[in-house]
């Protein structure tokens, strides 16, 4: 019979990525299946044709399908901006890196109920969460300033590493945010602002979203965790296993996983237990194909809430045009934030908010921006003369954005696609999305903010990024949204949550969802920082019990 | 905006995508689309590959009009046609039957209305044309139910913008024509980055092109 692991970790972005660090450190026997391949600081260059426009680098056998609800008929694509290797979508990420604020630990308690939304409470508090994001700001060496901000989550003990440079942008932006009276401070980023780690200082290329660090001084699990677990020689890490079935016992219990090798053959590992972090939508993909007697509606899924809850962010954003360089194209995607608009006034019309910052994603490079941007036909033709004065803006644009909390909703979700199959004829992943009332209320009431902003800041020409017909979309669900949570909830109540408080399944004692399917509502901050932090909670709670013998 | 309006927000987009040109689905929605690796080598040359002499020669007038030449240069000196022209070689080559029929049927239309061939039309016609194509009112275009000109004008006006600005190696771009329009001193990684003061804008940007 196979060799019996004592975890198999499935997927190793964020959260999968930090279970096999600390695990195989904790000297467990570690199988990690990934369905991606390596890549690595020599295939990352700046090239933005092939990264952006062509996304030939990071997710090059990726397929799903959209559709706005059950009504409505699907389109297949690539909807979900993910990155299908050694590392997940971490290896192109941005690295802004958040600590949740207490409330956002308990929107339903806090808030009540909301008609049409399925508000949730988190079965841990900020205070639980507190120890392990130190842990994580630690290991990944974020970089920043947290005293500047009044409104951020109490901390500790300080950011490891001190705040980066202050780009031309940020400051248009913070003496715009001051003006108005916020309190604008340098964004936390898990980017070195010194060598840390046996990594290297910044260098401030620019291409930086949606790209790999050619130098690693981007932490990510391929740059900080991985490389550490494989020097412990605990861990058995198989690229391009493409896993699709977590077969079970008569007892019920996760005997490893099923996959297939690049080629479409076969094979099955056995584990102790079974970690799964195959991102929001893998997730629930893999558990409704892992379908037995014993599970007829996908595994772990009694409640019925394997794939239900999904929620991304939102965006809204304001272009503005300014008179000088902005060196937009240097540095990384953002640099400067203010968080005084963030707590929930319900008198706004609306619950909830995030956090605003400043950002290149759309003017670090010229072809996304020439064609969504200066190709807008809002500004005038989308061709001809007008564009090509646009297109001389480049550098002296800006955007500005909310990172918005979005409503989770029951009838979002991801199942099976019923038609569409892929390369090796397993259903692909269904995104069903539309938007709650209470984010188009966020939306419009943000987009006018950001508006005053750019203007105090000193913007000529200003203008909502919003258009039906780009990418900054007001019903974003298409526009390959880059946060994914929701689809296996974690709670209390086995009827309504698919996982416990410490992200083992409710029904099946031996299997761990850490990625962000756990995640019950979103906080207005991106959420790599707490899928990290809640991992390195699970991961200790893990060890403590396999050592009592108690799981 | 009220679900209807969300509603009918994603069917445009979907309509939209459909005659969304060849990175449609790519820059608008996802900034993504599968495509498998391909050399750059092919542009290395810049003779035509996939395209005639004709189809070149109509094909650079056009782009010429999407991003025209001013005080500075345009698509034309950036030799975006032979962009396209290696891309259809390479990664795009599911648009080639797209500029094969296109591109004669552009052609047609400016012979019916005027009796020469496109090239050879004033910039200002040549507008006219591509305008009516732009919005799908040219009634000489004559391969409409395979091909609605709005179709082939968004792929042609993308395909443009992407040769003005992409890395030269990929064949436009020459002489780094389009990143200096759009004031892009270019890819920064390989050549060490930007110091601090740089992004601070304490210290001058050198471009690329000039060390
Ligand atoms: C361009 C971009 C910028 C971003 N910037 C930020 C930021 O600045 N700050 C922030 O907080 N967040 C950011 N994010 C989001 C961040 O990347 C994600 O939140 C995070 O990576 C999610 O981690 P995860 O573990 O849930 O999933 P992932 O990182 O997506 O990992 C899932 C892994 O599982 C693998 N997998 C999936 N299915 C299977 C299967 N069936 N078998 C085997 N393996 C499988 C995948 O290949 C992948 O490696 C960004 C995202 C993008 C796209
Ligand atoms: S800007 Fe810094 S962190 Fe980002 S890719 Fe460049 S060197 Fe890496």
């Amino acid at each position: 019979m196979a060799e019996e692991y004592d975890v198999c970790v499935i997927g190793t972005g964020a959260g999968g990525g930090v279970m096999i660090d600390q695990l195989t450190a904790a000297g467990f026997r570690v199988v990690a299946l990934e369905r991606g391949g390596r890549v690595g600081p020599l295939d990352f260059d700046d090239d933005e044709l092939k990264n952006v426009i062509r996304d030939q680098v990071f997710s090059p056998h990726q397929l799903e399908t959209y559709r706005f609800d059950a009504e409505s008929d699907s389109i297949t694509g690539r909807f979900s901006h993910l990155a299908h290797c050694v590392g997940g979508t971490m290896t192109h990420w941005a690295a802004w890196s958040w600590r949740f604020r207490p409330d956002d630990f308990e929107v339903l308690s806090k808030e009540g109920p909301l008609a049409g939304a399925n508000l949730a409470d988190w079965p841990i508090s900020y205070d639980e969460l507190e120890p392990f994001y130190t842990k994580a700001e630690q290991d990944f060496g974020v970089a920043g300033d947290h005293t500047m901000n009044p409104f951020g989550a109490p901390q500790k003990t300080p950011l490891p590493n001190p705040r980066h440079p202050e780009r031309v942008s940020a400051k248009k932006f913070a003496a715009g945010a001051k003006k108005l009276g916020y309190h604008p401070f340098p964004v936390p980023k898990a980017i070195n602002s010194r060598p840390y780690g046996g990594r290297p200082r910044c260098m401030y290329g620019g291409a930086c979203r949606a790209y790999g660090c050619p130098i690693h001084a981007k932490a990510t699990t391929l740059s900080v965790s991985l490389p550490r677990a494989e020097r412990t020689k605990k861990l058995d890490l198989r690229i391009e296993a493409m896993v699709y079935e977590l077969p079970v016992d008569d007892r019920g219990r996760v005997t490893g996983a099923r996959y297939l090798d690049a080629k479409g053959n076969a094979h099955e590992v056995r584990a102790r237990h079974t970690i799964v972090s195959a991102g929001a939508i893998g997730t629930p993909q893999l558990l409704l194909l892992s379908k037995s007697n014993r599970f007829p509606d996908g595994l772990a899924n009694g409640s019925g809430q394997v794939g239900r809850n999904l929620t991304f962010h939102h965006h809204p954003s304001v272009v503005g045009v300014f008179d000088e360089d902005l060196r937009t194209y240097a540095g990384f995607e953002s640099h400067a934030a203010f968080d005084d608009l963030h707590a929930s006034d319900p008198k706004r019309g609306f619950i909830r908010g995030g956090v605003v910052g400043e950002l290149n994603t759309f003017t670090h490079q010229p072809i996304a921006y020439s064609v969504v941007l200066a190709g807008d036909h809002r500004f005038g033709s989308s061709w001809g003369a007008g564009l090509k004065d646009r297109i001389r803006a480049f550098p002296r644009t800006l955007t500005l954005a909310l990172i918005g909390e979005e409503m989770p909703m029951e009838e979002n979700g991801v199942d099976l696609d019923p038609e569409v199959e892929d390369r090796f004829g397993l259903a692909v992943p269904r995104v069903t999305k539309r938007h709650h009332e209470n984010d188009l209320a966020m939306y419009e009431w943000y987009e006018k903010k950001l508006m005053e902003v750019a203007e105090a800041a000193g913007a000529k020409h200003v203008a909502p990024g919003r258009n039906p017909e780009v990418h900054i979309s007001k019903t974003q669900a298409q526009k390959g949204n880059a946060h994914n949570h929701g689809t296996a909830r974690m709670g209390n109540d086995p009827s309504r949550s698919v996982l416990d408080r410490w992200c083992r399944s409710h029904e099946v004692p031996n299997l761990w969802v850490v990625d962000g399917s756990f995640m019950p509502t979103t906080g207005g901050y991106n959420p790599t920082l707490t899928i990290l932090a809640n991992a390195y909670r699970v991961a200790d709670h893990f060890i403590r019990e396999a050592k009592k013998g108690s799981i | 905006m009220s679900h209807e309006d969300q509603r009918r927000d994603v069917l445009d987009r979907r309509a939209f995508l459909q005659r969304g040109g060849i990175y449609g689905a790519g820059v608008l929605v996802a900034l993504h689309l599968p495509r498998p690796e391909a050399a750059r080598a092919a542009a290395e040359s810049t003779a035509p590959v996939v395209l005639s002499q004709a189809e070149w020669a109509t094909l650079e007038a056009a782009t010429a009009r999407i991003i025209p030449t001013d005080r500075e240069p345009g698509a034309k000196e950036a030799n975006c046609v032979n962009f396209i022209d290696k891309a259809l070689a390479n990664e795009d080559a599911a648009a080639v039957p797209l500029y094969k029929g296109g591109l004669p049927a552009l052609d047609g239309v400016a012979r019916t209305r005027h009796g020469k061939a496109f090239v050879e039309l004033t910039p200002a016609e040549q507008d006219a044309v591509l305008g009516d194509l732009e919005k799908g009112a040219a009634a000489e275009w004559t391969i409409g139910g395979q091909l609605p000109s709005p179709v082939f004008f968004e792929t042609l006006r993308v395909h443009t913008i992407v040769g003005f600005l992409a890395d030269p190696s990929y064949g436009g771009n020459a002489d780094y024509a389009g990143w200096r329009v759009a004031g892009y001193p270019g890819p920064r990684h390989r050549r060490g980055g930007f110091t601090p003061d740089q992004v601070e804008g304490k210290a001058p940007v050198v471009p690329v092109w000039e060390r």
